[in-house]
């Protein structure tokens, strides 16, 4: 189907619950409806399997207009469906849930009510997400008017004690984590060895940078955006270039867009390489650690070589790129990736053959195709379930139509399959990328660039080495932005592993976590552990070592 | 018998020096770092830099750790964390601020939810600036760190080259 069938469809199946509706851009269909109806609207959608759940975008229209707005943006292939919702700014506002249907919007809305102070009625669970314990209460920075005066420390609420809940234990492990760009809380109830809950806890990285870039001008915001994560950096930069550009409305050279796929190919190598180390190290396999690693200075080499920096490349500029990548550097390209492809190669020959390592793989954390896209995953996660979901095909950006590349899926869905997803992924952007240096198109690197955008809003959509990066971009026509949402794969892809450790043993918990690369910083972390005979402290190392030493038994 | 067992102290002081030298245990704890620096210190472990042939382990828990290796800006809700981690660790100890934000703040200046930089929460003693830093000023970093714990002061700061002390 084209977009223009899915846009078609979707006005259909939102007719009756329609107040207004637009076009807005040529792959995106504004529905205004009333707020009561948003439950049923949401799920005529997904009944109709019409897309997924990509953000909640919440908005205060200002003092003037006294309302706040919420748009439920809904993707599918290219086209992208909001739901505009009006709310009164004061008197309590109130929206409803749509989570039971959707999964995924349980931490969009935990996010929309902390940020806005819109109340959720029947949301799962309405305590912060990303704000600290002691934020005060009535204090919503994302409202109009907010300074960070206001926001004084105050008593933080008394929270749930870890320990016993009837028959069952909490136990909590984090902030600091493995597996987690953000140090995150998780608390898993267990029964015995099984885990039979889990619940998780954000922000201990949560800067404010959505609050920021208000404050910061359009150049500035690339800076700053960069450092959303050092990992997929290129990622931020391009998903904000290309919407900055659609409202300027203009023209990227070819060769700009081509020098942004190739570096994003590095940066998915970069980043992949480094995914596989670290979840081998959680399995107790440090060999494999070392050697991804040792490999994946090959790709730093050469990002160094081409952008000048081994993270934080910063080769995306408003217009264009600052680097060009010539002739000259196709040797260099081309030898690195004869090795890398052969190193590749070996790795996805261990990770389906070593049989140590099957054990802690292989049907661990089995996602069906109906799960993964019920909870609304993303990625190479929804890949490796069969999901066949990848903004680089589905709705191509950039360079994307001229150097295509091809979907890698897997129908097994668990965590094997998600090793051995990623690693063919990287065989087929190692070829993408030598297309790309092969082929270069000609012409300039970057176009002028104006320093005001003129008022509008767009939506900009970018395929990161974990999943789909959703940007939402609104401006007045001035110097910053007035509205910027971010959402990171990763954050839809946590309902999936919250749903998914059920009925695992503790012991799988962090293989489980680690699987679906929510973006590593190898910190360290508490583990507590609240038995009958008093409490016990854990680390995170030796929550591992317990995994090692209890699947070390079981052979 | 003063003597001998002031004497006694000494070589105790000696040998535990020369161990803490060569084997400085590391902790490393991000308070809000955008990732980049801690990839880096991860880096900075495997093969192509291999920081284990200075003895330095980066392992799991703040008591058995000598050295502190915090990366980014502070936010509110990391700052009990990262100070609860400083604490537990055995004395003596030391603190190294790892990249841009963990010195200054970095492009975080001015976040509603950044407390500040490390040193506003923690004493450090070692600052290594780059966004991020290379593994080799990791290294370097640490390395003369490990200098002046030979010497037996405690440094107030350790230059970085280009870096000049102000008055």
């Amino acid at each position: 189907m084209t977009t223009e069938t899915y846009l078609q469809r979707a006005g259909e199946i939102l007719a009756p619950f329609a107040k207004a509706t637009n076009n807005p851009e040529t792959n995106r269909l504004d529905v205004q409806i009333a707020v009561g109806d948003l439950p049923t609207a949401a799920s005529a959608l997904t009944d109709a399997s019409w897309g997924y759940l990509a953000a909640i975008t919440g908005m205060d229209l200002g003092v003037e207009t006294n309302e706040l707005e919420a748009l439920y943006q809904f993707c599918e292939g290219a086209a992208v469906t909001t739901l505009r919702v009006h709310i009164p700014r004061e008197d309590c506002p109130e929206i409803p849930s749509v989570s039971d249907k959707i999964p995924v919007a349980s931490f969009f809305e935990r996010e929309l009510s902390e940020m806005l102070g819109v109340t959720v009625v029947n949301t799962p669970d309405p305590s912060h997400l990303f704000l600290p314990d002691d934020w005060p209460a009535n204090v919503y920075p994302l409202r109009e008017g907010f300074t960070p005066e206001q926001a004084a420390s105050v008593e933080p609420a008394k929270t749930l004690e870890p320990g016993k809940v009837g028959n069952k234990f909490i136990v909590p492990i984090g902030p600091q984590h493995p597996a987690l760009k953000e140090p995150g809380h998780f608390e898993f109830t267990i029964d015995g060895e099984i885990i039979t809950g889990a619940r998780m806890r954000l922000g201990y990285v949560h800067r404010g940078i959505e609050k920021a870039t208000e404050q910061r001008n359009w150049i500035q915001n690339l800076y700053l955006l960069e450092r959303i994560c050092g990992i997929c950096s290129h990622t931020h930069t391009s998903a904000y270039s290309q919407g900055v550009e659609k409202l300027a409305q203009v023209e990227v050279p070819q060769r700009a867009l081509a020098i942004r796929e190739l570096v994003a190919g590095l940066e998915r190598i970069h980043s992949h390489l480094l995914w596989l180390g670290v979840v081998a190290h959680e399995a107790g396999f440090d060999t494999l650690f070392m050697y991804s690693w040792r490999d994946r200075e090959t790709v730093m080499n050469l990002l160094e070589e081409l952008t000048g920096n081994r993270v934080n490349y910063s080769i995306c500029s408003l217009g264009g790129v600052k680097h060009d990548i010539g002739a000259e550097h196709s040797a260099s390209i081309h030898k690195a990736l004869d090795y890398l492809e052969e190193r590749i190669r070996y790795y996805l020959d261990v990770v389906t053959t070593d049989t140590t390592f099957l054990q802690r793989t292989r049907g661990v954390g089995t996602m069906t195709l109906d799960e993964a896209k019920r909870f609304g995953t993303l990625g190479p996660t929804a890949r490796a379930s069969g999901v066949t979901r990848d903004v680089r095909l589905d709705a191509p950006y950039g360079a994307y139509k001229r150097f295509p590349v091809s979907i890698i899926t897997d129908d097994r869905g668990d965590l094997e399959a998600r090793f051995v997803v990623r690693m063919k992924e990287l065989l087929v952007t190692c070829f993408t990328i030598r297309t790309i240096v092969d082929n270069m198109p000609s012409g300039e690197i970057a176009t002028k660039f104006p320093r005001k955008i003129p008022a509008g809003e767009t939506v900009s959509r970018v395929e990161a080495p974990r999943g789909e990066a959703f940007y939402y971009i609104k401006s007045a026509g001035g110097e910053s932005p007035v509205r910027l949402h971010i959402r990171t794969p990763s954050l839809c892809n946590w309902t999936s592993v919250i749903n998914k450790a059920v009925g695992h043993q503790l012991a799988d918990a962090p293989m489980l976590i680690a699987g679906m690369d929510p973006c590593f910083s190898c910190n360290d972390r508490m583990v507590t552990v609240r038995r009958k005979d008093g409490s016990n402290t854990l680390t995170w190392s030796e929550l591992r070592e317990y995994g090692i030493k209890k699947y070390g038994q079981r052979k | 018998m003063n003597i001998s067992q002031n004497y006694v102290s000494q070589i105790i002081e000696k040998v535990s020096t020369w161990a803490r030298v060569n084997s400085p245990w590391a902790i490393h704890f991000n308070s809000g770092s955008c990732n980049g620096c801690d990839i880096e210190i991860l880096a900075t472990l495997t093969p192509r830099y291999d920081v284990e042939r200075f003895g330095i382990k980066l392992q799991g828990s703040p008591r058995h750790a000598d050295v502190l290796i915090c990366t980014g800006p502070v936010t509110r809700q990391a700052r009990e964390r990262l100070l609860r981690t400083y604490e537990q660790m055995p004395e003596p100890k030391f603190v190294v601020a790892v990249g841009s934000c963990g010195i200054s703040g970095g492009v975080f200046q001015g976040c509603y939810n950044v407390v500040g930089h490390i040193d506003e929460v923690l004493p450090v003693d070692a600052f290594i600036p780059g966004c991020p830093p290379r593994p080799e000023a990791i290294i370097d970093g640490i390395v003369k760190l490990l200098g002046y714990i030979q010497n037996g002061t405690r440094p107030d700061m350790v230059l970085m080259p280009g870096v000049q002390e102000t008055a």
